[in-house]
C-alpha cells in the first residue's frame, strides 16, 4: 500500500505558522517580484469574487479591501519546512519519494501493528504537531488511487485528511466521486476528449476497454487506467530525476535599459543555474537567453526576442556559460526599450562523465577544481560570495522585489519570530 | 516543481576516531579518554524537526525569567505536563503560561514547549 501525504496549502501554511493572529484568516502568497499570487489558502479561495490569477496590481486594491494578507515567497522558509516535514516522514517508512516541495508518496507495505488508517491519522497529526503544518493522507494499492483517495480526504469533509482505500467496495465508490479531472496526471486534451464520448467520472474511464485506451490516449492513458482499477505500474523512485533543462528567469524590481546592468543579472542567473547542474553533475549543451519588456505596461514599447546558442563542449562551468550568455544576450539586446526581464535556459543536459570533447577542444580543457572551491565557499559563507566578476556588486538595483516577505524565521538568527510583550 | 536536495542540510557524523596520539614526542596520557567535545545540537535539542527558535521583545514575562532579547528553544514535539513553560496562542496572540494541572481548557492552543531559555549576558 502506498500513502500519498499532501501539505495543505502549503506556502500560506508555512507563513501562518508563525502568524497566529492569521489563523482562520485569508493568506496568498506572491510570485517572485509580486507579480502575481501563487498560492492562496482555502479561506483566500473561498473568495471567488476576487480573480486570483489576475497581476497583482490589478487586484491589491481588492485583496486589501477583502482583509487578504499577502506575503512575497519566502523560498528559504517553504524549503527548510518541507524539509522539516520529509524528514518526519522518513520516521513513518523506509521508503519516502519526494514528489515536490509539498507532497510525498511513502510505501506503508507491512504495516500491520496499527490499521492503516489509524497510521494515516498518526502521521497527520504528528506532521501537524511537529511542524504546525497540516497536512492530508491518501493511502491506496496504487499511486494514482493515493493521489485520488488524498484528494477525496481533502474535498469530503467527514473524511477529515485521511481517506484509505483499502477494499474494491471503496475503490469503485472514490471512482464514482471522481470526474476525470481528478485523475492525476490526465491532460486538459484528454479530458476533453472523454468528455465527447460521453465518460464524465474516473469509474467510467475505467469500464473503457482497455484496447481503446492503448490507442487513444497511449501508454500513458493505459497505465491510468490499470493504477485505477488497482493494478500498480507507476514505480516507487526514492532517488530525484535529473533534470533535463535547467532555467531561470525573474522580472527585474525595476525596469533597466542599459546593456550592463541586465547582463549583470544574466550572469547571475548563469551562476545560480550551473551550480544546480554541478550539483546534479551534468553538463549543458545549449544555452539560451531571452529578454523582455512589461506587456502591461502600455507606456513603454514592447520588444521580447530570444537567442540560442550551442556550446562545442558540454559544459558546467559558470565562467564558460556566461561567456556564452554574453554573446547570446549582445545579439538580442536592442537599446530605446525597458527591460522587465531577462532569463537563461539550459537544455540539453548530459551527464558530466559523457562530455565529448572535439578534435579542437579537450573537454578537461577547464579546470574543475576551481569551480569546486567555488562550490564550497558559497556553500560555507553563502550565496554568491565568490563567482563571476561579471555579476557586479550592484544586485541591489534590479534584484527582485520581495516587499512584503515574511523573515525567514527558521534559517536567521537575526530574523527569529519575535515574541512582543509589553 | 521538481524537489533538489542541494542545500540539504547535513547532519554531523558522529565522531568515532579511534584516539590514535598524534603527538611526536611523547604520548599523550590522555590517548584513552579522548571523547567528542560538548555539542548544543545534541544536548539542547531532542526533536530537531520539530524544533523552533522564538526571540523575546521587552520584559513582561520575567515571571517566567524570560527577559528582553533571550531567546526560547520550543520543542513542538513534547507533550506538555502541569507545570511546564509552554508557548500558546490564545485568540490569535501568543502568551506563556505555565501548563495548567487539570487541563480542560480550550481556550488556547499549545504551539509548542519551552525547554530552555537562552540569555544573553554581556
Amino acid at each position: 500500500m502506498i500513502a500519498m501525504v499532501d501539505c495543505n496549502s502549503f506556502y500560506a501554511s508555512c507563513e501562518q505558522v508563525f502568524r497566529p493572529d492569521l489563523w482562520g484568516k485569508p493568506v496568498v502568497v506572491l510570485s517572485n517580484n509580486d507579480g502575481c499570487i501563487i498560492a492562496a489558502n482555502k479561506e483566500a479561495k473561498a473568495m471567488t469574487h476576487i480573480a486570483m490569477f489576475e497581476p497583482m496590481f490589478k487586484i491589491k486594491d481588492q485583496l486589501i479591501k477583502n482583509k487578504v494578507t499577502f506575503f512575497s515567497s519566502n523560498y528559504t522558509l517553504y524549503g527548510e519546512m518541507s524539509q522539516r516535514v520529509m524528514n518526519i516522514l522518513e520516521t513513518f517508512s523506509p521508503n519516502v519519494e519526494v514528489y515536490s516541495i509539498d507532497e510525498a508518496f511513502i510505501d506503508v507495505a507491512g504495516i500491520a501493528h496499527i490499521s492503516l488508517k489509524q497510521y494515516a491519522t498518526l502521521i497527520k497529526d504528528t506532521i501537524v504537531t511537529h511542524t504546525g503544518v497540516p497536512v492530508g493522507v491518501g493511502i491506496a494499492p496504487t499511486k494514482v488511487l493515493a493521489k485520488l483517495a488524498n484528494k477525496i480526504s481533502k474535498k469530503v469533509e467527514k473524511f477529515d485528511y485521511v481517506c484509505v482505500i483499502d477494499t474494491d467496495e471503496k475503490r469503485i465508490k472514490a471512482l464514482k466521486w471522481a470526474q476525470t479531472k481528478d485523475i492525476w496526471g490526465l491532460g486538459k486534451k484528454h479530458q476533453a476528449r472523454l468528455k465527447n464520448i460521453g465518460v464524465f467520472t474516473a469509474y467510467e474511464f475505467t469500464q473503457l476497454p482497455l484496447a481503446w485506451v492503448r490507442k487513444e490516449m497511449t501508454v500513458v492513458g493505459e497505465r491510468l487506467w490499470r493504477e485505477l482499477r488497482g493494478e500498480s505500474c507507476i514505480e516507487f523512485q526514492t532517488m530525484p530525476k535529473s533534470k533535463k533543462a535547467i532555467g531561470t528567469s525573474k522580472s527585474f524590481g525595476k525596469k533597466l535599459e542599459d546593456l550592463p546592468r541586465i547582463e549583470e543579472a544574466c550572469a547571475y542567473y548563469i551562476s545560480e543555474v550551473a551550480e544546480v547542474l554541478r550539483a546534479q553533475k551534468s553538463c549543458a549543451t545549449y544555452i539560451q537567453v531571452f529578454v523582455t519588456t512589461n506587456r502591461y505596461s502600455a507606456a513603454d514599447k514592447q520588444y521580447s526576442n530570444s537567442c540560442t546558442i550551442t556550446i562545442p563542449v558540454p559544459t558546467n562551468n559558470t565562467f564558460i556559460l556566461t561567456q556564452y550568455a554574453r554573446k547570446a544576450l549582445k545579439r538580442i539586446y536592442r537599446t530605446g526599450y525597458r527591460y522587465k526581464k531577462v532569463g537563461v535556459n539550459l537544455t540539453g543536459l548530459i551527464p558530466q562523465q559523457y562530455v565529448q570533447g572535439n578534435l579542437f577542444q579537450s573537454p578537461a580543457l577547464y579546470d574543475k577544481r576551481l569551480m569546486n572551491v567555488i562550490d564550497a565557499l558559497n556553500h560555507k559563507f553563502g550565496k554568491a560570495t565568490v563567482g563571476s566578476a561579471l555579476v557586479g556588486t550592484r544586485v541591489a538595483q534590479w534584484e527582485l522585489v520581495k516587499k512584503d516577505r515574511s523573515n525567514r524565521y527558521t534559517t536567521q538568527w537575526g530574523e527569529l519570530l519575535e515574541l512582543k510583550n509589553k | 516543481m521538481e524537489y533538489l536536495q542541494t542545500g540539504k542540510i547535513k547532519k554531523q557524523a558522529p565522531n568515532h576516531k579511534a584516539s590514535v596520539s598524534t603527538q611526536t614526542g611523547f604520548p599523550s596520557p590522555a590517548t584513552h579518554y579522548l571523547e567528542p567535545s560538548i555539542d548544543l545540537n545534541k544536548e539542547l535539542i531532542r526533536h530537531k524537526d520539530a524544533t523552533f527558535y522564538v526571540r523575546v521583545s521587552g520584559d513582561g514575562w520575567a515571571e517566567f525569567s524570560m527577559l528582553d532579547r533571550d531567546v526560547l528553544i520550543i520543542d513542538r514535539a513534547l507533550t506538555p505536563k502541569a507545570g511546564n513553560l509552554v508557548l500558546i496562542v490564545q485568540q490569535g496572540v501568543f502568551k506563556v503560561i505555565h501548563f495548567p494541572v487539570n487541563n480542560r481548557s480550550s481556550s488556547f492552543i499549545v504551539w509548542g514547549t519551552i525547554t530552555y531559555i537562552i540569555h544573553y549576558t554581556l
